[in-house]
Parts: structure tokens; C-alpha cells; sequence
């Protein structure tokens, strides 16, 4: 199980609020798109055999300490332990999500580098990075209704549906209910899938 | 006397540039917001989409510009045939809008990725090579260009990998020469990886049309190019060598450099009446 660092603005998000904007306007009639919120997903896997418990004071540390992964002057963070972080991620009461990756994949080289040589831990073996896209939509009904804002907000097909990925350059995994960590963690670590259709 | 609107996008920082680079041969250019009435575009022969960070590329790079009206409008131009010219992040917008390849109207059907490099991330910004091939856009966007001419060009772009998850577009692509610019050494060899491939694209694709030939996302800069003075004085081959030999000469600085040829096809294509050509060397 790996370590998981979460990460978010905490100044406004022009580039969620843009896309807030832009995805209003892609929504059927009658439907709303209240919130949008962008979080950085960064995953700290464990070599083979090792337990992300060992590494993750002195990740803890790293992350208090450097500007790798955060700059509290403008962003807030959670970093999940592996034997805390519960099961599953779960979306925030009313809201649904749209998990991100490259298609080219997902392991962040260059920060491994950096952190290694800077702040040494013993058992990482990968960082591998994605985004999440956190939606507050609303339907005719009051319910979220993801299924129906999915096409105008998710993958984009056309200039008139789709927008918060592209499937030829990325991967991505829909969050309308809790997800399972393990599931998470495959869907970044395995190769992406050939298909243009949803993980 | 031909007309194009150069497109001004909040973001994009190559506006003029590109306006220069049109009227030098002799195509009128308008730098025309984003907001005008879509109307008023009818009234152009060609669009350009110069470079820049539309939107400061929030979500991805070209992402938010293709949904404005005034691109949906084009492409509707574009369906009559006038011609389109997407350049670095203008490639961006057309590819996110559907209006390239376009083998499936409607369809988003390819992305422009971040750069692929080993060991090697982020924003590029050097001269590369580019070798027009066999397609249908050549006639408007390489007419001048004989078939086995490298042209090196500035690039600078940091999500510029043409990528397509779709086997069959890319079959097309390959297929019917939509691939039009490709990145090569620079002897003309194919570029077969990093540095004269800088970025990983499919078919080491570095400009690809439409099947009609009149759309064009271009990921390197021409209008950077357009006069013998934008090129560096320290680039090998015969531009580098007529670079500095102009050293001295208003005239041949003024000349055209490496990426008028791509203006005056257009020019060509738009019937433009060309101006007086300053000296310096063509290719």
C-alpha cells in the first residue's frame, strides 16, 4: 500500500474556475455545475516487500520541510498513511470526481530524483502523479446526476462534449463513489488503457 | 487584395508577428478578437491562430479557446474551404476544436501532449529541422518547398506531441500524408529520437492538415522565422551561413528567412499579390 499526498489551492484556482465557467456552459439545460475543484494526487509506492510505514515520517518531514510538493503559502495539503487512509477515497458529500493520468505514464522521475538526494527514504521505489477533478453538479431532480453531466464535463468527443480530458493524451477513472485505493493504485501504475472508453 | 484575420486570443503573444509575416507577402492581416461578432469573419480568405498560452492554457493547452464561438465559426469557414493556419498554441486550439485531423467531423480525435524526452521535462524553446512531405495541404502550405528541402525552424512548446489513441486515425494520418511537416536531422534523415525528434510525436509529426489540406496545426514557429535576421547567427547549414554572411546588410537581414516560404504559399494559394521581394535566400 502506498503513501498518498493530496493537494490543493487554498488562494482561488483560476484554471478551476475556468473551467467551472467552461463546463456551465457545456451542461444540458436544467443542469448545474455549482463547484469545481482541482487536487493534485501524488502517490509514494513502496518497493516490493517493504511497508510505506517505514518511509513515510521522514516523507512527512519532506513534505513539511521542502517545496517539492507544497508551498503553504498558497496551497493546503493531506498526506494519507497507508494504514490510515481508510479503504477507499471517498468524494466529498455531494460531489464526484474524474481522476486523471497521462497516457504516457504516470511515475514522476525527476521529483524521485530530487527527494532521494535531498531527503533520502529508505523503501520508496516510485512517485507517480495524477489530478483529480472534484464536481458539484445538480440536476433537475436536485440529485448530482454525474451520469448525465459526465459526457459535457468528462472526456472530450467534440467541441460540444467533453472537457476536463482528453483521452488520446490521458487515462482516467470516474469517482462517483468510493473507490477503493487499491484500484487507485493499479489505475496509475498499470499501462493505460488502449481503449477510448472509460477505466 | 487577399485578407486574414489573426486571431487574438487572451493569452496568445504572437499576434503580430504573425500579422507581419502575412503582409509581408502580401496578404492583408486584421488582428481581430476573440469576441468580435462571429460574423465578421466571413468577411476574411484565411485565419490564423497565432501562438502563445490561450487562456494560460488552464485545464490543457488550447483546451477553453476551443469552445468559443469564434473557432466554432471558423471551422464552419473552414468547411467552405477558406484556409486555417494554427500555429504552437493556435496547433492547440485546432486540435482540441476537432478542425484537425478532422477525419470525423465533430471529432476530437488526436490531443497535443506534453513533450516526451528522456530525462527531459516541460517547456522546449530551440531550433529544430522540419521536411514537407506528399499530402494534401502541400499545395497551400509548402507550394514553394521542393520536396527534399529541410527547413529548420524555431519551436518552442512545452505540450506540442501529436498523439492519438485512435489506431485508425493514425493509419489515416500516416496514410494520407495529413502528416505534412515532420521533424528530420538535420540532413534530411528521419528524426529517429531526441534531440531532432524534441518531443515524441506520432510519425514524428510536427504539422498536420486536414484531409481537405486548408486546415494546418503547425507546432513550430514560421512567422519566427519569416526574415533572414530571426535566424541565430550560430544555426548550422546553409541558413546559419546566409545568416551570417548578411551580417552588415539591412537588405539581406530583410530577406526572407526559413519560414516565409510557408507565408508566400500562402500568398500563392490566397492569390495574394506578392511585394517587392527584398533580397536574401529562398527555400
Amino acid at each position: 500500500m502506498s503513501a498518498v499526498l493530496l493537494v490543493r489551492l487554498k488562494i482561488p484556482d483560476l484554471t478551476a474556475l475556468t473551467a467551472l465557467d467552461a463546463g456551465r456552459k457545456l451542461l444540458p439545460q436544467g443542469y448545474e455545475l455549482t463547484r469545481l475543484v482541482r487536487e493534485e494526487l501524488v502517490l509514494f509506492e513502496p518497493s516490493p516487500g517493504v511497508s510505506a510505514g517505514e518511509f513515510e515520517p521522514a516523507l512527512a518531514h519532506a513534505v513539511e520541510t521542502s517545496n517539492f510538493f507544497v508551498n503553504p503559502n498558497k496551497e493546503r495539503y493531506r498526506l494519507l498513511r497507508a494504514a490510515e487512509r481508510g479503504p477507499a477515497l471517498v468524494p466529498a458529500e455531494g460531489s464526484w470526481g474524474i481522476l486523471a493520468r497521462s497516457r504516457s505514464g504516470t511515475e514522476d522521475l525527476g521529483l524521485l530524483d530530487r527527494l532521494m538526494r535531498e531527503h533520502p527514504l529508505r523503501g520508496l521505489r516510485s512517485i507517480r502523479r495524477a489530478r483529480i477533478w472534484w464536481l458539484w453538479t445538480r440536476g433537475p431532480e436536485g440529485d448530482t446526476d454525474a451520469d448525465r453531466c459526465y459526457p459535457a464535463l468528462g472526456p472530450v468527443k467534440s467541441t460540444a462534449s467533453g472537457l476536463l480530458v482528453n483521452p488520446h493524451s490521458e487515462g482516467w477513472l470516474r469517482l462517483d463513489s468510493p473507490v477503493s485505493w487499491s484500484r487507485i493504485e493499479a489505475f496509475l501504475a498499470e499501462p493505460a488503457s488502449a481503449a477510448l472508453e472509460p477505466a | 487584395m487577399a485578407r486574414a484575420a489573426v486571431i487574438q486570443i487572451p493569452g496568445v503573444n504572437c499576434e503580430y508577428e504573425s500579422a507581419r509575416a502575412l503582409e509581408r507577402v502580401g496578404i492583408e492581416a486584421s488582428i481581430l478578437r476573440f469576441n468580435e461578432p462571429a460574423s465578421v469573419l466571413s468577411e476574411f480568405d484565411a485565419f490564423v491562430l497565432p501562438g502563445g498560452f490561450a487562456f494560460q492554457d488552464r485545464i490543457r493547452a488550447g483546451a477553453v479557446a476551443a469552445k468559443l464561438p469564434t473557432i466554432e465559426r471558423i471551422g464552419q469557414e473552414a468547411e467552405r474551404g477558406k484556409v486555417v493556419l494554427g500555429v504552437c498554441n493556435g496547433a492547440q486550439v485546432l486540435v482540441e476544436a476537432g478542425l484537425v485531423p478532422g477525419i470525423h467531423p465533430g471529432r476530437v480525435e488526436l490531443a497535443l501532449a506534453p513533450n516526451l524526452a528522456p530525462r527531459r521535462q516541460g517547456y522546449l524553446c530551440r531550433w529544430i529541422h522540419v521536411r514537407a512531405g506528399e499530402g494534401p495541404g502541400r499545395a497551400t502550405f509548402a507550394a514553394p518547398l521542393p520536396a527534399d528541402r529541410v527547413v529548420p525552424l524555431p519551436m518552442a512548446h512545452g505540450e506540442g506531441r501529436f498523439l492519438t489513441a485512435d489506431p485508425e486515425v493514425l493509419r489515416i494520418v500516416d496514410d494520407e500524408g495529413l502528416a505534412l511537416f515532420r521533424y528530420v536531422a538535420p540532413d534530411g534523415t528521419p528524426a529517429l529520437g531526441y534531440p531532432d525528434d524534441p518531443n515524441g510525436a506520432m510519425l514524428q509529426a510536427a504539422g498536420i492538415t486536414n484531409r481537405a489540406g486548408n486546415v494546418l496545426a503547425l507546432m513550430p514557429h514560421p512567422e519566427r522565422a519569416a526574415v533572414l535576421k530571426h535566424v541565430p547567427l550560430d544555426l548550422a547549414g546553409p541558413w546559419g551561413e546566409a545568416r551570417r554572411a548578411g551580417v552588415g546588410s539591412f537588405s539581406a537581414l530583410e530577406g526572407p528567412g526559413p519560414g516565409g516560404f510557408l507565408f508566400e504559399s500562402l500568398a500563392l494559394r490566397l492569390g495574394a499579390a506578392p511585394r517587392a521581394a527584398a533580397p536574401g535566400r529562398r527555400g
